[in-house]
């Protein structure tokens, strides 16, 4: 049986969570602010445990168009174009099934209104957005993940616009994610989605190194304890070490261990971050890169491809049984699940063996704390100037308000993320998704341990360059463990004084 | 005076160029003014670009003097000066064989043409999984012939990631030089070479006097095209290793590109621009001119 059925989180007890909770509230993802918000949503996130998750789904029934005809007429005669990141060749095909579904239901909804979408690829949306937004052929709505928007908000490019003129109240997201969509004190965005990720393991490399199946790593240092263990004994790779440079998945892996023997690239770990203290080359930050040093260098456990890998090349190991363990989204499953079945002959046995034997915990903890990045995407509404065309105003709220309501939040983030509106983990989607998704309830814990990057405009540039090549550094061996986290330190420095 | 004399003369032919000059200078010449104005500003990601900052020439002095600039460079020289001379060779050495008369040569010089063809984007992510460090094809092989006893690590080394990347280059970019060269061999006039033959110049001395004179300037064009074309290379690199592993693979089109795109620093990215475009005229003119020289005298 795996650790963590749909029931029971092993290791992950009340009290913790509630601690979790505690500090997480603290630190932003979590205000203490929600805690008096539950009355007005029927969600209490102070109380945030499987067993509440499991209680509360399925209690409350939802109305998509009638919550959306007190924003905007459901003849309403308009148009609109949107940008997003959605399912590609490597999505399950439950999400490409979701994605297909909320354009006919939006079409239904909304007969009149006109959407022109484009869905781009992940690695290059960014440079695309930027770009038309230079050129004033900006979409009216983009759907960006959560480090991206306050680059927008900064130039000035975006468009006030939250929750309440979408017809929703504040406390009914994240205060996380309010977070992520507020500069200087405005809102310009609507959070869609928010997510942690989790571990995945192959208990059955578990055995063959000796190591229990069904225990992951408890701390950092056992995972890489673990994976030179299971290199040794196996000559299969034990972590899906992700180091390339350019690419989101980089830092989505690297944070969590940065965080969590107590360093950071500025201060976003803190309780009040400020986002201007530099602890990319503090003694926390050092020891996670001597812990990636030991692991590629020293211990050579992990893809030598990961300089040059994203996540999405470190499935395919995973899938054949080459590769032990990998931070992964809750999608992770349905994705192991659809290859497995796309596979022949031989293949598919192995693929068979690897979903039978795929599990689910928590991210390790480090001597300072559990962590994970606090994940998801906002819509965002540019201003007219910068849209082709001029905006409709109109057709953008009833488009947000139907997206990012409780019944297309839940099922846009189907399997691979969680609903941005908290009144959807009252619903009956909400009750299929943990009757029929396995491990759900996992990711859904790790919600708590969730650390958003810092929200500033060179955000990206700090995540997705100064990082990696920090990391980069190391493992080449072209720079030691201090020489890198100091350069990596000038760099953002001389990042923030340059604004 | 004279020039505006000799347009009134003119009227009709200037007449006839005029839409692709207003063509040009729409899409070049506006383009090569906005990156020359821009580069005299820091335009930090915080702001839009309608608030940039005037700093005069501090982004090229910034430029010039940064040390990734410097790595950069010497990566650049060393991919384009490669990359350059070994398509060339392999290109011309393809064109000589493909001139000859024998049974399937239709067939083969299809086959060559197949890499320039390819779209560079999958041809990269092709060789991006061939050379794989984990489970590449070309490791794989090299292990089960006995050539090799670990996986071989191309693109994760920052001592062979240049080098493969350039095998990938010369392979895209040969067939290009194949062709150009092909046709210049059969501009080469058969009674002067049959004349030689008779007068007992062997195949050698036949090549190096008369059939190498007669592809000088078709060799000069497929050169500079070369260069050029290498100088400003972005796709290879940037797909298959984003100019790692640390900076490694780095060249000035990557780092442009991550500067202006990765770190929104239009302004620093301008100026880097203007610098390699000043670069690659100068190469261009020097190259020309070392190659004419003397040409008016043997007119003459």
């Amino acid at each position: 049986m795996p650790p963590f059925s749909n029931d029971t989180a092993r290791g992950l007890d009340r009290r913790g969570l509630l601690a979790s909770a505690a500090g997480i509230a603290l630190a932003g993802g979590l205000p203490t602010a929600a805690l008096a918000q539950a009355s007005k949503t029927g969600v209490d996130a102070a109380t945030w445990t499987p067993d509440y998750i499991n209680k509360i789904a399925g209690t409350e029934e939802f109305d998509t168009a009638a919550e959306c005809a007190r924003v905007v007429p459901l003849n309403y005669s308009g148009r609109l174009t949107y940008w997003y990141w959605g399912p590609n060749q490597a999505s399950s095909e439950i999400e490409k099934t979701m994605d297909v579904a909320f354009w006919k239901a939006f079409a239904a909804t909304y007969p009149n209104i006109k959407v022109t979408a484009q869905n781009l690829d992940y690695n290059q949306m960014l440079d695309k957005l930027r770009t038309a937004a230079l050129g004033k052929s900006a979409p009216m709505v983009a759907r960006l993940p959560i480090l991206w928007g306050s680059e927008f908000a900064a130039k000035g490019q975006l468009m006030e616009f939250g929750p309440k003129d979408a017809g929703y109240g504040v406390e009914e997201f994240w205060p996380g994610a309010m977070k992520s969509v507020t500069w200087k004190g405005k809102t310009y965005g609507v959070p869609t989605n928010n997510e942690t990720m989790a571990l995945i393991w192959n208990a059955d490399l578990f055995r063959q190194a000796g190591l229990d199946p069904e225990s992951p790593p408890a701390t950092w240092d056992d995972l890489v304890a673990y994976s030179k263990q299971i290199k040794d004994r196996t000559g299969k790779n034990g972590y899906g070490l992700v180091a390339r440079v350019n690419a989101g998945n980089t830092p989505f892996r690297a944070m969590p261990q940065i965080w969590a023997y107590g360093g950071g690239a500025l201060d976003e770990a803190d309780a009040a971050p400020t986002y201007q203290k530099i602890g990319i080359n503090s003694p926390g930050t050092k020891a996670a890169l001597q812990a990636f040093y030991n692991m590629y260098v020293r211990d050579k456990s992990v893809p030598v491809s990961a300089l040059t890998n994203t996540n999405t090349e470190n499935e395919d190991p995973f899938i054949a049984g080459q590769l032990a363990m990998m931070i992964a989204h809750p999608s992770e499953y349905a994705i192991m699940l659809d290859r497995a079945q796309k596979a022949t002959g031989e293949d598919r046995k192995i693929a068979d063996t690897v979903v039978a034997n795929m599990r689910y915990g928590l991210i390790p903890k480090g001597p300072q704390r559990r962590a994970v990045v606090f994940g998801g995407s906002n819509a965002h509404v540019f201003k007219p100037d910068l849209v082709e065309g001029g905006q409709d105003l109109m057709a953008v709220k009833a488009f947000i308000a139907f997206m990012t309501g409780p019944e297309w939040s839940i099922k846009m983030a189907w399997n691979n993320s969680n609903p941005g509106n908290v009144r959807a983990f009252r619903s009956k989607w909400m009750r299929e998704r943990l009757d029929t998704i396995k491990f759900l309830n996992v990711t859904t814990s790790m919600l708590p341990n969730g650390i958003p990057f810092p929200v500033l405009p060179q955000s990206a540039e700090v995540m997705n360059i100064i990082v990696p090549n920090m990391l980069q550094n190391v493992l080449t061996q072209k720079l030691t463990v201090d020489a890198a986290a100091d350069l990596a330190a000038k760099q953002l420095k001389d990042l923030l004084s340059d604004l | 005076m004279a020039l505006f004399r000799r347009i009134v003369r003119h009227w009709a032919d200037y007449l006839y160029i005029a839409p692709a000059l207003g063509v040009m200078l729409l899409v070049i010449g506006y383009p090569v003014y906005f990156t020359l104005y821009l580069s005299l500003f820091n335009t930090p990601p915080n702001l839009s670009l309608d608030d940039k900052i005037f700093v005069g020439l501090d982004n090229y002095a910034r430029v010039l003097g940064a040390d990734s600039v410097r790595e950069a460079s010497v990566n650049t020289m060393v991919w384009t000066v490669f990359s350059t001379f070994f398509a060339f060779v392999l290109g011309f050495g393809a064109a000589i064989a493909l001139n000859r008369e024998f049974i399937g040569r239709g067939l083969l010089r299809g086959v060559l043409l197949v890499p320039y063809v390819i779209s560079a984007v999958a041809a990269s992510y092709i060789w991006r999984w061939l050379y794989h460090s984990d489970i590449g094809v070309i490791g794989a092989a090299a292990m089960a012939l006995g050539l090799a006893d670990h996986k071989l690590n191309f693109l994760d080394n920052t001592d062979t990631v240049m080098a493969a990347l350039i095998v990938v280059n010369v392979w895209k970019e040969f067939p290009f030089a194949m062709i150009m060269m092909l046709a210049g061999l059969q501009t080469v006039p058969d009674a002067l070479l049959r004349a030689a033959q008779v007068d007992g110049a062997g195949p050698w001395h036949r090549f190096w006097h008369i059939t190498l004179p007669h592809l000088r300037n078709v060799s000069m064009v497929t050169v500079l095209l070369l260069l050029v074309t290498n100088l400003n290379s972005f796709t290879i690199p940037w797909i298959m290793t984003g100019g790692g592993p640390a900076g490694a693979s780095e060249i000035w089109i990557t780092q442009i590109y991550q500067l202006a795109f990765g770190r929104i620093r239009f302004g620093l990215a301008s100026s880097y621009s203007v610098i390699l475009f000043v670069v690659m005229m100068t190469i261009g003119v020097l190259y020309v001119r070392a190659l004419t020289r003397g040409d008016a005298r043997r007119a003459g």
